[in-house]
């Protein structure tokens, strides 16, 4: 018995031998239909996809031949058989160019009948995996058409220039990011390393083609593309491997690195600061006591004495300049773990003035408190606003005059809370107030040589009051005192 | 020829009070007449009215170039032109400032006529004003 039963279509109009036929083939295991005519043959023939059909050549309505045509043009892998009793050369040349299987002569033997049908049937299964094939194959191919799209947009979309040469050093590949990041216009494919490029990444590209042995390593290399910083980027080629272990091409994938080189600048800028302002108290320290040990300098004993007061004055400047630097890293670092609380300013303004109580006593300085009533709290770190009072009344306190006022105000004006700090003291130039908030700025002149100060308390204070979304005014009048405004919005 | 018979009077500008000092009392414990200022304004007028036999000024002052500037007016001067200046500088740590005056053009364009490091070493500001004046 036959496996899955082929369909066998059997046309002929001898009721005689289309009867017997299928009988002997539902015998063999084939699944049988039968047509009594040409038309009914069509009809049927077209409307399934049989595996074998065997056509009859004469037969009265239709031509056994345009059966077969009708057949193969809707089912070209069925196989078709034609029998006839009126063999001819020219009417088997016409069916096989039909697309006839092959010819069986009648009246046939059923071996016979059955050897073709096998040589038919392993025909039809041939086709049928062809096809099948085919259809895989179709399908594999489209899979990769949308692939390499794919992957073609995603390279297009990077932010980051992709740039690919192949092992004689010409273009195969570049997006727009590439022409971007290297000020190029154009970059044309198959083009040799053009001219325009940044030497120092045409220097790695032939490095790589250029070497006799292949190089595993991928090199970056950072470059100035425009002046003043404008444009900075990194280049990172990496070399792609043939299966054989040699060089195919190389990559080189552009970066942005403008930010990142402003960010460095600065820090390295503050870094230079710190070693200054580190440097200076330390120096200052170190000149006195060369001094005093000089025995080529005869020096008075009270002398001797303001020189170490002087001393210790610049050390204690050298410690809270260290305090405040490390405050800065701190709030930089943003590990420092905010404790947020419901915070009442007058009751923080109290405590703060308790603490500065000795310096406003040394400086006779009177503090006049307007506190409205029923103000509303706001929600920080403690230390963090302690730290804002302090820095401010602190300042209040030593570039007031002796036995001035400080006038600190409490109100709440919208959804802000207002704290007005004023004081009756040397105030400021205007060029002096443009720098205030700047990291080392003091002010130097002669009514300030002997405050001490690090710089940065009111960068401190900026910098804690922006990072709870408020703001930081000042007004002052050179010689009649100084207004500092913050507003701390009220978080409801 | 020695240096006292050259160099009877000295200015020193600098904005630290206490580094200005300190090199009052050093310059004058080996027997100068010291003249101090502590801005390059205040510089530029004492060096006028005193007329200095030797300037030595601080590179930065209250302004970044405030020394540069006051080392150009005093050079400018007929006075100047005979007056050695040396500058003071911790320039090697400050950004942007990172030079020494080892070329020629480094010195015409900085106009002084020796760097003095930070703290200032006696011994080696006295060999600079000698081989000025070629003792």
């Amino acid at each position: 018995m036959l496996e899955n039963k082929p369909n066998i279509l059997i046309v002929d109009d001898e009721k005689g031998l289309r009867l017997g036929t299928q009988r002997l083939l539902e015998e063999e295991g084939y699944e049988v239909t039968t047509a009594e005519n040409g038309y009914e043959g069509i009809t049927l023939g077209t409307a399934c996809d049989f595996d074998i059909a065997i056509i009859d050549m004469k037969m009265p309505d239709i031509d056994g031949l345009d059966v077969l045509g009708a057949i193969k043009k809707v089912f070209p892998n069925t196989i078709c058989i034609v029998a006839t009793a009126f063999a001819s050369y020219d009417t088997a040349i016409e069916a096989t160019r039909l697309g006839a299987f092959s010819y069986i002569p009648k009246p046939f033997t059923p071996d016979e009948l059955i050897y073709q049908l096998k040589l038919a049937h392993q025909q039809r299964t041939l086709l049928l995996e062809a096809e099948k094939l085919k259809k895989e194959r179709e399908a594999q191919m489209l899979e990769i058409a949308n692939e390499k799209s794919r992957l073609n947009t995603i390279i297009k979309s990077i932010n980051d220039g992709v740039l690919v040469f192949n092992r004689e050093g010409k273009v195969v590949y570049f997006n727009s990011s590439a022409l971007k990041y290297l000020n190029l216009t154009e970059i044309k494919i198959g083009d040799n390393i053009p001219d325009e490029f940044p030497p120092q990444i045409s220097k790695l590209l032939n490095k790589y083609i250029s070497s006799e042995e292949f190089i595993g390593k991928t090199y970056t290399t950072q470059i100035e593309v425009l002046p003043n910083g404008e444009l900075f980027v990194e280049a990172a080629c990496s070399p792609i491997k043939n299966p054989d272990k040699t060089l195919a091409g190389v990559v080189v994938v552009i970066r942005n690195i403008t930010e990142l080189k402003k960010v460095e600048l600065i820090k390295s800028q503050f870094v230079s600061m710190v070693a200054h302002e580190l440097k200076t108290p330390m120096a200052a320290v170190q000149g006195f006591l060369n001094i005093m040990l000089d025995s080529q300098i005869p020096l008075p004993y009270e002398k001797q004495q303001e020189y170490l007061s002087r001393s210790v004055i610049r050390l204690r400047s050298l410690l809270d300049l260290v305090n405040d630097l490390l405050d800065i890293s701190r709030m930089e670092l943003k590990t420092k773990q905010r404790e947020i609380v419901e915070i009442d300013m007058s009751e923080a303004v109290k405590s703060t003035l308790l603490i500065l109580e000795l310096d406003l006593q040394k400086k006779g300085v009177a503090v006049i408190e307007q506190f409205d009533e029923k103000l509303p709290p706001i929600k920080a770190d403690i230390n963090e606003i302690t730290r804002v009072i302090t820095n401010i009344l602190s300042n209040a306190i030593k570039y007031n005059k002796d036995k001035g006022t400080i006038t600190v105000t409490l109100s709440s004006v919208q959804n802000y809370l207002v704290m007005k700090v004023a004081d009756t003291g040397i105030g400021m130039k205007p060029e002096e107030k443009t720098n205030l908030f700047q990291e080392f700025f003091r002010a130097k002149n002669e009514k300030t040589r002997n405050i001490s100060g690090t710089g940065l308390g009111l960068t401190i204070v900026k910098r804690i009051i922006e990072s709870y979304n408020g703001k930081i005014e000042v007004e002052s009048e050179y010689g009649k005192g100084t207004l500092f405004t913050i507003l701390f919005p009220i978080n409801i | 020829m020695k240096l006292s018979d050259k160099v009877k009077k000295i200015l020193i500008v600098d904005d630290d009070f206490d580094l200005l000092e300190q090199n009052k009392v050093l310059m004058e414990s080996k027997g100068f007449t010291v003249v101090t200022a502590e801005t390059g304004k205040e510089g530029f007028e004492v060096f006028q009215r005193e007329k200095p036999d030797v300037c030595i000024v601080d590179l930065i002052m209250e302004e970044m170039d405030s020394g540069f500037i006051l080392c150009h007016k005093i050079k400018k001067t007929e006075l100047g032109k005979k007056t050695p200046v040396f500058m003071l500088t911790s320039a090697t740590y400050e950004t942007g400032f990172k030079f020494n005056s080892s070329t020629k053009e480094e010195k015409d364009w900085i106009k002084c006529d020796g760097l003095l490091n930070k703290p200032v070493i006696v011994e080696e500001l006295l060999s600079k004003m000698e081989n000025y004046f070629g003792i």
